[in-house]
């Protein structure tokens, strides 16, 4: 607990959000720098291995459309395998872009500015990956339309009393609400873009995306005010959504599904896996595109902090599972819990409360929330700890009402081969976005500045000489 | 920074004020719990009159677990004000400290029900060997465990409240900036640890104290539910009191900015949502998988009376407050924002009735001791805080940040 | 091409602070048909202009409301009405179980109504403006701070507008023309 010793010249207050020396032209300079360099060898050969691994998932899924679910490791106990567990995973992923933008923004979080693009931007692809996996399990996916309330000729609707279509409703609201709130953000930064573009066609494409923005300031007031509205609209509907994900589990019958905290404990670990995820990205890419004045050790240091609180919720969840379970004295929900932690699968629940629960500890100390090698490690340590949560979650399955029908699953290479390359969807994805759209919001950055202010100190004297000037004009 | 001494206000409450305020709660005190205990008393009697003597305990425990959960609020957001290093609310600390310091007065208030515990709690005098269910939580749910958890939690939000108002009314008389800044330093040394304690003790706390009224029933998510009634508690509480110090000319608004208030107003409006999240949540949980170990605490307070209760909540503890402090407008008016802080602690108050009182009545009957002992009880508390309040500044005068938190608006 | 005529002037300011002051002392000799630009929006330019409040705020409930009553009456016409069917031994309709998608659709639609809403007053998408034709003004993405008053603005006299935006340290002093 290193932060907490009372050094003298530690100041009470906050250091500032951009470090370095930049002005407005230099920040435009630094971030679109990024996109307007030509490609480099590395970033073909990245996007050449992302794009190798995302060449698996649509194997793997062209596999499965000719042959079925069989492929999977699906038995009768288990018929959520992987594909429910990857869901949950990546949508949980999806959070923090969309966390960190609506509610930083609303609490007034300024250091949210360095990386809201970037958080939203893998909100978006996390929540496109997430969406494969529904899409697929279907087993028919010809019939994937029947999610939709659309009229059909066997005059039927979709079964509202069912959580899965719940779900249907929030992740594409989630994915729409959060791809607007993305746009919104980009048009300006577009605009910077088209205004600076040398080649036609990134004059047309980033002109034809930034719809003509001048930065009028009768548009910004609609802007902000609408910008402000779809952050208080998007607050509600980040929890909403992974609460409506947890209803999939918590409105059924089943012990350790069946448990009133699963939404909020759901939200949380949304959030935790999110900020981990960022975290995994942004350590190395601030490097690799020179934004560490952007996004500081501040900025590390407080997602780190943020993994820490979440972290710390999500094991308080555990606990009163585990409490409860015992307290309500029902054998059933009693068993599904020692089951999960000493039954077959003890290895993935050892492995979810290290990872979520006891990793994140470290970052009590300034020392190792500050270490950018540390952060990366455990940042992964998180994302793999809240992979077994859902998949701890959905093993409970394995041992049902019914010991003759008890059945251990395994993935087959399937399963691993369809997961494995849902990353390779995201990275590309990512690798594309970090090319071609500028990755920190310039006119948020900008914004945030003291010379943005003005009444900022610095232009006190400047101002004062050309009102004198003025009113001694007016009063000839 | 060097501004740190530039606040002069002594922040005092005015004489005439705190004497006015002590009268009305010393009244409160006297005649509410005169009443309740004389009522309480008449109970024992027997005939009759003997369920006065029920009605009594479970009037008592619900004004007192109301009082109580304020005190925890404070204690709460003086500790959060620690751990997130706020400096908005820097204004509103010292109220929040004054009414975590009632912790050991609603400690005393425990003590009366320790005379009826068993007409409360019903799982006092269960045999276990009949009831298999019970059995299993017979090492937690006994009389003496259930003893010294009350124990450690009371004294662990005793001490915290001791430890931050301590500090806290030290740092006043720092000379210089940096030694101001060295409490601030201490107090967010103790925050995070606090802040898990808090966490744990306050879950447990409403476990026994209130989901264990029906020893049958069980909810993961309680401690949660009750924590997020506890905080709209809170932000009502130090709105109300916010209003009754500027009235007051005890501090200026200058300290305690309308930007101060339109931000506990948004605080409270968030923690409205969240209380709206959680309590949905549980009862829809319980409602669609309709399982007869869990379903039956709403089945009983959806009859006899209490859905005009649930219906109530619902309206009032939601969708009233939602629409009204949402407004930007009502968030920067002194008076309505006070008039809306008011309703919340009511609704708050009827949640917790709306959780304790139908174990013992299966229908709706309000009775003249809810009353009583909410006055006795509330002037108690009035009393203790306004101790507290007279004792010291009413803002942390030399916390560096409040001037932070002076000049501000948030616009 | 048709014929010029002139759309207005444009005038470069150093920073915010100037701008601001700037557009405070515009709207206090009378001009309303003049606008701002800058690179993000700036603190009190609002209030400085004289402009009023943003009307998006009506489309976002409007848009809410509408999600709202889309929500329920989908789930309750086709689960009650439309086709019944008991499932789960759950009632037809039960505003319970129709909080989630109901409240989706309002989230859903509040947040078309926020952003179309906002582009559509905004007149977006604007392909062109006359400012186009100034290649100074390309810096309002950037770093670059600019004043326009249009000659649709019954105070507009080119000398006079021309010689008040210098006195208030207006740069690059521009006459743009349209088409």
């Amino acid at each position: 607990m290193s932060d907490t010793s009372p050094h003298n010249k530690e100041s009470i207050f906050p250091p500032p959000f951009v470090a370095g020396k930049h002005d407005f032209h230099s920040i435009t300079e630094a971030i679109c720098g990024v996109v307007e360099k030509p490609l480099n060898i590395n970033w073909i050969l990245a996007l050449g291995v992302a794009g190798t691994v995302m060449a698996m998932l649509f194997a793997s899924i062209g596999y499965l459309f000719w042959e079925g679910t069989g492929i999977w490791g699906l038995n009768n106990p288990v018929g959520w395998g992987w594909a429910i567990v990857n869901f949950v995973f990546w949508v949980g992923i999806g959070h923090a872009g969309t966390l960190i933008s609506a509610v930083l923004f609303l609490f007034r979080q300024k250091w949210r500015t360095a990386i809201n693009r970037f958080a939203e931007a893998m909100t978006i692809f996390a929540v496109i990956c997430a969406l494969v996996f529904p899409g697929i399990h279907v087993g028919r996916v010809w019939a994937a339309y029947w999610m939709l309330p659309i009229p059909n000729q066997m005059a039927m609707w979709p079964n509202f009393r069912s959580p899965l279509l719940w779900d249907v409703f929030a992740v594409s609201t989630y994915f729409t609400v959060s791809l607007l709130f993305w746009y919104v953000g980009l048009v300006p930064d577009l605009a910077t873009l088209r205004d600076r573009a040398k080649s036609k066609l990134a004059f047309w494409s980033y002109g034809l995306f930034s719809l003509g923005w001048r930065g009028a300031n009768r548009h910004w007031q609609n802007y902000e005010r609408a910008y402000m509205l779809l952050a208080a609209l998007a607050t509600p509907l980040v929890l909403s959504v992974h609460t409506i994900v947890s209803f999939d589990f918590a409105v059924s019958v089943l012990p350790g599904w069946h448990t009133t905290i699963f939404p909020p404990y759901f939200v949380a670990g949304a959030i935790f896996s999110g900020f981990a995820m960022v975290l995994t990205l942004a350590v190395p890419s601030r490097k690799l595109f020179g934004l560490e004045d952007f996004i500081t050790i501040r900025h590390i240091e407080n997602m780190n902090k943020i993994i820490l609180v979440t972290g710390t919720l999500v094991g308080y969840a555990y606990a009163m599972e585990f409490f409860i379970a015992w307290y309500s004295g029902s054998p059933y929900e009693g068993f599904a819990f020692i089951n999960r932690a000493f039954g077959p699968y003890w290895w993935a629940y050892l492995a979810m409360v290290s990872c979520n629960v006891i990793s994140p500890q470290f970052f009590w100390s300034k020392k190792m929330r500050t270490n950018l090698t540390v952060t990366f490690i455990l940042s992964i340590f998180v994302n793999i700890g809240m992979w077994f949560e859902r998949f701890v979650i959905t093993m409970t399955l394995h041992r049902d009402f019914l010991p003759s029908s008890w059945d251990y699953y395994a993935p087959t290479v399937y399963d691993m081969s369809t997961f494995l390359g849902s990353f390779g969807l995201f990275f590309t994805l990512f690798i594309l976005f970090l090319k071609f759209l500028p990755a920190v919001a310039i006119s948020e950055v900008k914004g945030v500045m003291p010379q943005a202010d003005p009444h900022w100190e610095g232009y006190a004297h400047a101002h004062h000489a050309v009102s004198n000037a003025v009113s001694n004009k007016e009063a000839h | 920074m060097g501004h740190a001494n530039t606040f002069n206000e002594d922040a005092k409450l005015p004489e005439a004020a705190a004497k006015r305020a002590q009268t009305i709660a010393l009244a409160c005190a006297v005649v509410g719990l005169g009443a309740s205990f004389g009522g309480g008393l008449l109970g024992l009697f027997g005939g009759d009159a003997k369920e006065l003597h029920h009605q009594f305990y479970f009037s008592w425990l619900t004004a007192f677990f109301f009082f109580t959960t304020l005190s925890l609020g404070g204690l709460f957001f003086t500790i959060l004000h620690h751990l997130v290093r706020a400096s908005w609310s820097t204004g509103l600390r010292r109220i929040a400290e004054n009414l975590a310091m009632n912790i050991p007065l609603m400690a005393a208030c425990a003590l009366v029900l320790s005379m009826g515990f068993g007409d409360v709690y019903h799982w006092t005098h269960i045999d276990p060997a009949k009831d298999p269910i019970f059995a299993v939580k017979e090492p937690y749910l006994n009389v003496g465990f259930f003893t010294i958890r009350a124990v450690v939690f009371f004294a662990l939000w005793a001490v915290l409240a001791f430890f931050f108002r301590k500090n806290s009314v030290a740092q006043d008389g720092a000379q210089s900036a940096e030694s101001a800044s060295a409490f601030n330093f201490k107090m967010r040394r103790l925050a995070p640890l606090s802040m898990l304690a808090f966490a744990l003790s306050l879950t447990f706390f409403s476990f026994d104290w209130l989901m264990s009224l029906d020893p049958h029933w069980f909810s993961t998510m309680f401690g949660v539910y009750v924590f997020a009634g506890t905080v709209v508690a809170l932000f009502a509480t130090l709105i109300l009191s916010v209003l009754w110090l500027t009235r007051n000319n005890a501090v200026s608004t200058d300290t305690l900015t309308i930007g101060v208030f339109h931000d506990a107003g948004k605080l409270m409006f968030g923690f409205t949502v969240f209380w709206t999240y959680i309590t949905f949540s549980q009862y829809y949980l319980i409602w669609y998988a309709n399982i007869p170990e869990e379903t039956g605490w709403f089945m009983h307070r959806a009859q006899g009376g209490w859905e005009h209760v649930g219906l109530l909540i619902a309206v009032g503890h939601f969708i009233l407050p939602f629409w009204t402090i949402m407004s930007r407008h009502v968030k920067r008016n002194r008076f309505m924002l006070g008039l809306v802080a008011g309703w919340m602690l009511f609704m708050h108050f009827v949640d917790l009735y709306f959780v304790i009182m139908p174990t013992h009545h299966h229908h709706l009957h309000l009775h003249w001791l809810d009353l009583t002992t909410f006055v006795g009880v509330g002037g108690v508390f009035l009393m203790g805080f306004l101790f507290w309040c007279k004792r010291d500044a009413l803002v942390a005068r030399k916390d560096p940040q409040l001037t932070a938190s002076t000049g501000y608006d948030n616009v | 091409m048709t014929s010029q005529k002139n759309w207005g002037v444009l005038a470069e300011f150093a920073n915010p602070a100037e701008l601001l002051h700037a557009a405070q002392e515009l709207h206090k000799l009378g001009y309303r048909k003049f606008e701002t630009w800058s690179p993000f929006p700036i603190h009190g330019m609002d209030d400085a202009m004289g402009l009023t409040g943003s009307k998006v705020p009506w489309l976002t409930l409007g848009g809410g409301l509408t999600g709202l009553t889309i929500g329920l009456l989908l789930q309750w016409w086709t689960g009650a009405v439309d086709y019944p069917l008991v499932i789960g031994g759950k009632p037809y309709f039960a505003w319970q179980f129709a909080t989630p998608v109901t409240f989706e659709l309002s989230i859903l639609l509040s947040a078309f109504g926020t952003v179309f809403g906002m582009f559509a007053l905004n007149g977006l998408p604007r392909p062109y403006h006359p400012l186009d034709r100034v290649a100074r003004f390309r810096r309002v993405t950037d770093d670059g701070f600019f004043l326009s008053v249009e000659v649709a603005d019954p105070l507009f006299d080119m000398e006079r507008t021309h010689n008040q935006l210098a006195e208030l340290g207006g740069a690059h002093i521009t006459v743009v023309e349209d088409k």
